[in-house]
């Protein structure tokens, strides 16, 4: 399996794979194609959809007279729509896709029934448009993350047990003994997702608790979902892309596993300390905010492993598009944690709390971390699926800037404009509406952000369109950024 | 399947860790308080709402409201919540026992509105701060069961300490009989002889003198204006000293309606949208109707027409009139004084501790 005999359990580093090994691989691809093609495609629409309702948003929030007089487009709905459309449409959708990929490849099993999983797909998008219709015409729960209605929630609910059971099912007939650290994390992520969901959508709808615990689950579920769902999904995508693209298994096996086990044990006990100050029993909002500072250990070895895997061999993201956005995303993993930690120790909380930094927070989470490194792996995937290779070096390029800098000014004009928010709140001398004029300004600079971010979806949507239609370039060379001087080892 | 025990045992444990640890352990300690009440098993709080109020919470929850104005007063150490006159009182848990769906917020693009139904305007906002107002111009002093000395929103106790509320007092007897759980019944006449106010001020246009808010003034403007019966669905407005340049008396039922109607014909700096769809523009048929909305210069519908609310936003506003954490809570100390005293207690960062026994069981953070 691994011809290179490195120690380390990655079944699939291999630079010179035999031509068996060669065909199994393409076997298996092309039996993910329609699936996954069908989760990707499904996820580009969301997108492009909850970009535009970004945008919406964003503008709305500083020109509150815009379009405020019909009921769909008034700004306490649509920014739920856009909340839920990147959540459950786009991430959801596009992790989903990778990490069924990943799990047949690294399974090493042909996935079985595919057109099954199309229905999970079908049935998860129309999940997701009952629930952003439905909270569009005034049907949104009110909790952050779970405003789909219940009978949104229910679709979703389905869609979402048959696309488990197809990844532990893979699992269940995987080929070879080894399981690599990128299977550990999905098959979290895929058992963690049912269990977190259920727990949100009964403590919340089916049998409530009382008062202030319901903001208690919301927050607690909305934090999971983050953390188990889609941080773990990136996070083993990150472990697979990395050492693929550069032709080098992870530095250490070790750290990994106390990285993964110490991920799964302090960030799922975090999320309270957005509750700071509230109406709760201290030790709930201590108990986050120390899990907020343990949470550095899985920080430190996950970023520790991957800049030791990739020491020596940053020069590459020059080259591939894989690697550049997944290293970014997994960059933005420690900055997004970091931050996290920051803005949630009491001393700080007190100012940015109300205010636009948590909106900082969760997009460089959802955004700078975890849309990247699918972005990254969507690069390395899709020309395996399509046969073909990306067409043009240069709206990559133009994707890659235009999200990288789109997302970075976002979040400065966030956490400066929260800051100077919470700041003048904490002041009762100014007036009310003071603060919000502080921060407005800052709103108008993260809607230029927006436009960057805008830009680059619809980039990449077009060229995802290209790829789609079969438009891509037939060569057996990927497309590579820049063109490469030197002989590089490994794929792209 | 040898070694793949421990991984899912672990998968599922930290899942397991987490659920009990921030869910079930904090429901086991707080997820079953009951109401308060006196020795006499009088003076309960909170109460249920039903009715209007619950339909009002979900047209809050349809249109996010939730996401600019949270409903959370936190201590005076932690921020200065109070001292905005935000609340008198830090909030605690049993103020939410009967809330659902419960709506804390995250996020202030908006004022918090915890205490909406009870708070006096401590702050501008409006162009003619109501506490401008002589006491002595105790609104409608005919029909207010009690003047400012009693705040209603205490009302079916007489042994509620007064005194707690530490608004200043013409105010602090703004949460009316909306605060006031005995009103919660679905459209009951909540219309209470105190609901007047609100549609006796002046119509558009008219500007009494500011200052003079007399009683007088008052019962002339409410009879000639209550031309059309109350529908009975308007919840009773506050009585508030009338303020004038044409608007409802601030945070008032009128007051709230106009402000979801154009937020800026109100504050000009606001940033809020306008929710003009919980409106309906008619000509007038008969009458003006009672609760038409009093609008004034370009917000004003032409001659002959008028701006009723639906259904939807009576309700909502009857939720928002219903905020309410005034009541004193054992557990919670109530702020002593006035809210500009409340600035040296920065040195005491535990009021927890200072409370009742209760509170130092059930600690609130």
């Amino acid at each position: 399996m691994n011809a290179t005999g490195i120690p380390l359990k990655e079944p699939s580093v291999s630079a010179a794979a035999g031509a068996t090994e060669q065909l199994e691989r393409a076997y298996i691809d092309a039996s993910t194609r329609v699936p996954v093609l069908m989760f990707y495609t499904s996820a580009m629409a969301w997108l492009i959809l909850g970009t535009l309702l970004a945008g919406f948003v964003s503008f709305k929030l500083h020109e509150p007279d815009l379009l405020s007089n019909i009921s769909f487009l008034t700004w306490g709905r649509v920014r739920p729509a856009h909340m839920n459309v990147m959540v459950y449409g786009w991430a959801s959708m596009a992790g989903m896709g990778t990490a069924i990929w990943l799990m047949a490849r690294l399974c090493r099993t042909v996935l079985r029934y595919p057109l099954l999983l199309v229905a999970a797909a079908g049935f998860w998008n129309l999940g997701v448009l009952l629930g952003v219709g439905g909270i569009l015409l005034g049907d949104s729960t009110g909790y952050q993350w779970l405003e789909f209605p219940g009978y949104a929630a229910i679709i979703l609910f389905v869609a979402y047990t048959l696309v488990a059971s197809w990844a532990v099912l893979m699992f269940r007939y995987r080929r070879g003994e080894q399981i690599y650290i990128t299977q550990w994390y999905l098959l979290g992520a895929f058992l963690w997702f049912p269990w977190v969901y259920a727990a949100g959508q009964l403590m919340l709808f089916v049998v409530p608790v009382q008062g202030v615990l319901q903001p208690a689950v919301g927050w607690w579920y909305a934090n999971n979902l983050l953390f188990l769902w889609f941080g773990a999904i990136a996070l083993g995508t990150a472990y697979y892309m990395i050492p693929k693209v550069i032709g080098r298994p992870v530095y250490s096996y070790h750290l990994a596993t106390i990285g993964f086990w110490s991920y799964a044990l302090f960030s799922s006990w975090t999320g309270m300390q957005r509750l700071v100050d509230g109406p709760f029993p201290a030790w709930m909002i201590t108990a986050s905010i120390a899990a907020m500072i343990l949470s550095m250990i899985p920080v430190a070895t996950v970023g520790l492993n991957h800049h030791m895997t990739m020491r020596g061999y940053f020069p590459l993201m020059r080259y591939s598009p894989t690697l550049r956005f997944t290293v970014f995303g997994a960059m933005s993993y420690t900055v997004f944690s970091v931050i996290g930690l920051l803005i949630s120790l009491r001393s700080v909380a007190r100012y940015v709390n109300f205010t636009q930094a948590s909106i900082a927070y969760s997009h460089l989470g959802l955004y700078a971390f975890f849309t990247m490194v699918i972005f990254g792996s969507m690069y390395y995937i899709v020309p395996r699926l399509v046969g073909r290779e990306w067409r043009y070096a240069s709206l990559i390029k133009l994707h890659f800037w235009a999200s990288a800098y789109g997302i970075g000014l976002m979040t400065l004009m966030l956490l400066a404009g929260g800051f100077l928010q919470g700041a003048d709140m904490e002041n009762p001398s100014l007036a009310f509406t003071e603060t919000v004029e502080t921060v407005l300004p800052y709103l108008r600079g993260r809607s230029l952000a927006g436009i960057l971010l805008t830009a680059s979806h619809f980039i990449f949507a077009y060229h995802f369109g290209l790829m789609l239609l079969g438009l891509g370039r037939t060569s057996t060379v990927p497309t590579f950024l820049n063109p490469v001087e030197a002989e590089t080892s490994g794929g792209h | 399947m040898k070694g793949l025990a421990p991984l899912f045992l672990g998968i599922f444990g930290t899942f397991a860790f987490s659920w009990v640890g921030l869910t079930v352990i904090p429901n086991w300690q707080i997820g079953h308080l009951n109401p308060q009440s006196d020795e006499e098993g009088t003076d309960i709080y909170p109460q249920p709402q039903s009715g209007m109020f619950q339909r009002g919470a979900h047209v809050y929850a349809a249109n996010g409201c939730i996401y600019c104005h949270s409903q959370q007063v936190r201590a005076e150490y932690a921020g200065a919540d109070i001292e905005r006159g935000w609340g008198n009182r830090r909030s605690a848990p049993r103020d939410y026992i009967f809330e659902r769906p419960m709506f804390l917020g995250k996020m202030r693009m908006g004022q918090d509105i915890a205490n909406i139904g009870a708070r006096a305007p401590a702050e501008q906002q409006s162009p003619a701060p109501p506490g401008a107002a002589s006491p002595a111009a105790s609104p409608s002093g005919a029909t207010s069961p009690a003047p400012s000395a009693a705040p209603q929103g205490a009302a079916p106790a007489g042994g509620s300490p007064a005194a707690k509320q530490s608004q200043s007092p013409p105010s602090a007897a703004s949460p009316a009989s909306a605060g006031s759980p005995a009103s919660a019944a679905v459209a009951s006449p909540v219309a209470s002889p105190a609901s007047s106010p609100p549609k006796g001020s002046p119509p558009p246009g008219t500007k009494t003198g500011l200052a003079s808010p007399s009683p007088a003034a008052a019962a002339n403007a409410t009879p000639a204006e209550k031309t059309a019966p109350s529908s009975g669905l308007q919840i009773a407005g506050a009585p508030w000293p009338i303020q004038t340049i044409g608007e409802p008396p601030m945070y008032s039922a009128a007051w709230h309606h106009v402000h979801l109607y154009s937020p800026r014909s109100i504050n000009l700096d606001s940033n809020m949208p306008s929710y003009r769809f919980l409106y309906q523009k008619r000509r007038i048929s008969d009458a003006r109707s009672a609760d038409a909305l009093q609008l004034t210069g370009s917000d004003a519908p032409p001659e002959g027409w008028e701006v009723i609310p639906t259904y939807d936003a009576k309700c909502l506003v009857a939720y928002l009139m219903s905020l309410n954490q005034s009541h004193p809570l054992n557990e919670v100390r109530s702020a002593g004084g006035t809210p500009s005293a409340t600035g040296s207690t920065a040195g005491s960062p535990s009021p927890a501790a200072a409370g009742s026994p209760r509170a130092s069981k059930m600690k609130t953070q």
